[in-house]
């Protein structure tokens, strides 16, 4: 190891550092059209702890924009193109404030959409809000229909999950005994408080509500408690793996109890991949799901031949999503935020890609909420989720476990 | 009630691998080794993708697992542990620590975040006994383990290895004035207490999920059983362990689902208050 040594070192560093910082110094345009494109920024987490479904969301968010596209683009601005920019929010709070920041003063956008989870879409739409750029989520925190004129959320609220996931335990008969059991911490609390809020005006009774700890070793003690309460229903606000050892431990003791495991974590194709045949039959609520309508089966078809995996809530969602921006962008004539915004609140969908919600009907209201919204309920089917709840939403029988 | 047992018994033999491994090395070696539960996530890891690609029963994979983690635990002897022991208990501490987040990091990359679970034919069999519910992938945990914790203990008391580590752990001057070559009595602990915890995360693999940071699940209670069945004590962790997983089950049965624990730690506390040196009391074995 001579001078020689560390020159090469040297030049290693410097090439492999340029080229680092250059991939690093997202956000960055995934085409560069000769018109005029319309820049659509997308925020979404594709590395760290909630890469996963992230980088489902990217996939997604690319699908999307090459439908538009193809399919002739934004008419009224000559057939201009959607230019998707995509940033990684890094699943932090921190890097979505500044990512946000440069995404939106270092392009000119005329929309966003991101960030999947409600904590960072949270921040975003805070600093969307403040540089007058719309945002499109779907995020179910009600906390960003909260003073925000520019944030527009199409899908059911957070508030109305916990009311569809009580009615759905009505599907298993008419007296549905309910055990409540969530993990001790804000997640597990405040949507567990909520179901017992909601349940004496829905007409159900909760026999046991008993919070625990995340990150148990064996689920069969607290399983064996569900059975000495009697209960018919069982409400797990769980993380995943409690969630597997949950479902096991039912399954061991021979307990009789229609399952319902809520939202997020449970209704993506990574559930089905852990929990295999003990997921058959389980319930959950969704603010999207793919075979609501012909439009979002065909883009599950397209999805699944990209990625192998069907297309989950989120990622189906902002499909939706970037059709109703682009009709939006129709509509005014122009890619100024301020106009898209305007167009965005006038929006009135009953067919098509940008009707792809739970109802079939898209118009906001001056929150920015999705007047028609509201959750499905699903049910774990052949390795498949299926529609089940409320009855015109369904697109299956239940299946009877 | 009688379900309650079962359920902490069971799970009692999973903690009493992971225990008697901690144990063991701190009765030889003098070490408290934070990283092994790290060792017991290589262990699930190595039965998970055994099954994931020759579709090896993770409780075959055992043979396997178990060379693998004495080697890395000769190893970590020869090339790590060995270099501090002279040295205060700091840099002891140190590195078993920084050896736990290495792995942890590292498994992280290698491995993401995401849960990771193996179906065998009996992962979701049970048997019933009397009214009793018995997990057959539990119950075959329980008793592997047993004959391991059974075989270490022949081992330690009929062998010439295993009475050196014996005599090692009880006065090391001594024993090298005896003509035992300590290290070589070292190397061979930390092998056989990672083989236990690549078991433990074998025998896991059937019902529990593996990711980077299920070790830590594990070796908090393992912990907690070395100190309330005597330091450096193999039978007393092991009934430790036992009586930890009942206490834990009993407390989830009837205090709450968040509460398991508190039974755990009274025990200890009661415990270390009657007797202060734990249930074995100030014997070693």
């Amino acid at each position: 190891m001579g001078k020689r040594g560390t020159k090469g070192r040297r030049n290693f560093l410097l090439k492999t550092g340029g080229a680092l910082t250059a991939a690093a110094f997202g956000p960055y345009p995934l085409r560069g059209f000769a018109a005029d494109p319309v820049n659509i920024g997308a925020l979404y987490p594709s590395t760290g702890s909630m890469a996963q479904i992230g980088q489902g969301c990217v996939a997604a968010a690319k699908l999307a924009v090459e439908m538009v596209n193809n399919a002739g683009g934004i008419k009224s601005l000559g057939g201009a193109k959607l230019n998707l920019i995509i940033s990684d929010v890094q699943s932090d709070t921190t890097v979505t404030r500044t990512e946000t920041d440069r995404l939106i003063s270092g392009n000119k956008l005329s929309a966003i959409h991101g960030c999947f989870a409600s904590a960072l879409t949270l921040i975003a739409s805070e600093v969307a809000e403040r540089a007058k750029v719309p945002l499109i989520t779907g995020s179910s925190s009600d906390q960003l229909n909260k003073g925000r004129s520019y944030t527009f959320t199409p899908f059911a609220r957070a508030s109305q999950f916990a009311k569809a996931q009580l009615q759905m335990s009505k599907l298993v008969g008419d007296k549905p005994k309910v055990a409540v059991i969530f993990e001790n911490t804000a997640f597990g609390t405040s949507t567990s408080n909520g179901l017992k809020e909601l349940a004496p005006g829905e007409g159900i009774e909760i026999v046991m509500f008993e919070p625990y700890s995340a990150g148990f070793t064996d689920a069969s003690p607290l399983i064996n408690k569900v059975k000495a309460s009697g209960a018919n229903a069982l409400f797990s606000v769980s993380y995943l793996n409690d969630l597997i050892l949950i479902v096991r431990a039912v399954k061991q003791a021979g307990l009789n109890v229609a399952i319902n495991g809520g939202s997020g974590g449970f209704v993506i194709p990574d559930f089905y991949k852990n929990a295999g045949k003990l997921a058959e039959g389980l319930l959950g609520v969704a603010h999207w799901n793919h075979d609501i309508s012909p439009e979002a089966q065909k883009v599950n078809a397209e999805y699944k031949k990209r990625t192998g995996e069907f297309l989950f809530e989120y990622a189906g969602g902002l499909v939706a999503q970037t059709f109703m921006l682009a009709d939006a962008l129709e509509r005014a004539g122009s890619a100024d935020p301020q106009k898209v915004r305007d167009a965005l609140s006038s929006l009135d969908v009953s067919k098509g890609y940008a009707a792809m919600a739970p109802g079939g009907k898209v118009k906001f209201g001056p929150d920015g909420k999705n007047i028609h919204a509201h959750p499905v309920g699903v049910q774990w089917q052949h390795g498949d989720l299926a529609s089940v709840f409320p009855k015109e939403d369904a697109r299956a029988p239940l299946m009877k476990t | 009630m009688a379900q309650a047992v079962v359920n902490g018994l069971l799970i009692g033999g999973v903690y009493a691998l992971v225990s008697i491994g901690v144990t063991l090395i701190f009765g030889v070696v003098k070490i408290v080794n934070f990283a092994q539960g790290e060792f017991v996530m290589i262990g699930m890891y190595i039965s998970f993708f055994l099954f994931t690609q020759f579709g090896m029963d993770p409780v075959v994979s055992l043979l396997v697992s178990m060379p693998v983690l004495f080697v890395i635990g000769v190893l970590v002897q020869h090339f790590l542990i060995r270099r501090v022991l002279g040295l205060n208990d700091l840099p002891q501490i140190f590195l078993t620590f920084a050896l736990s987040l290495l792995i942890l990091n590292l498994a992280l990359m290698l491995f993401t975040a995401n849960y990771r679970t193996v179906h065998t034919s009996y992962s979701d069999e049970v048997l019933h006994l009397g009214g009793l519910i018995v997990p057959v992938a539990k119950l075959i945990a329980f008793v592997v383990a047993m004959l391991l914790s059974g075989g270490l203990w022949v081992f330690l008391h009929t062998t010439d290895l295993g009475k050196a580590m014996r005599a090692a752990s009880q006065n090391r001057d001594v024993a090298q004035l005896m003509g035992i070559n300590p290290n070589r009595v070292f190397a061979v602990a930390l092998g056989i207490a990672l083989a236990l915890a690549g078991a433990a995360g074998s025998l896991l693999m059937p019902f529990y999920p593996a990711y980077p940071l299920v070790g830590q699940v594990f070796v908090l209670m393992a912990f907690v059983a070395v100190v309330l069945g005597t330091l450096g004590n193999v039978i007393g962790a092991l009934i430790a362990s036992l009586l930890m997983g009942i206490a834990e089950s009993l407390g989830i049965q009837f205090i709450g689902a968040d509460s398991g624990l508190i039974v755990v730690f009274l025990l200890l506390l009661t415990t270390l208050a009657v007797r202060p040196s734990g249930l074995a009391g100030g014997r070693r074995r």
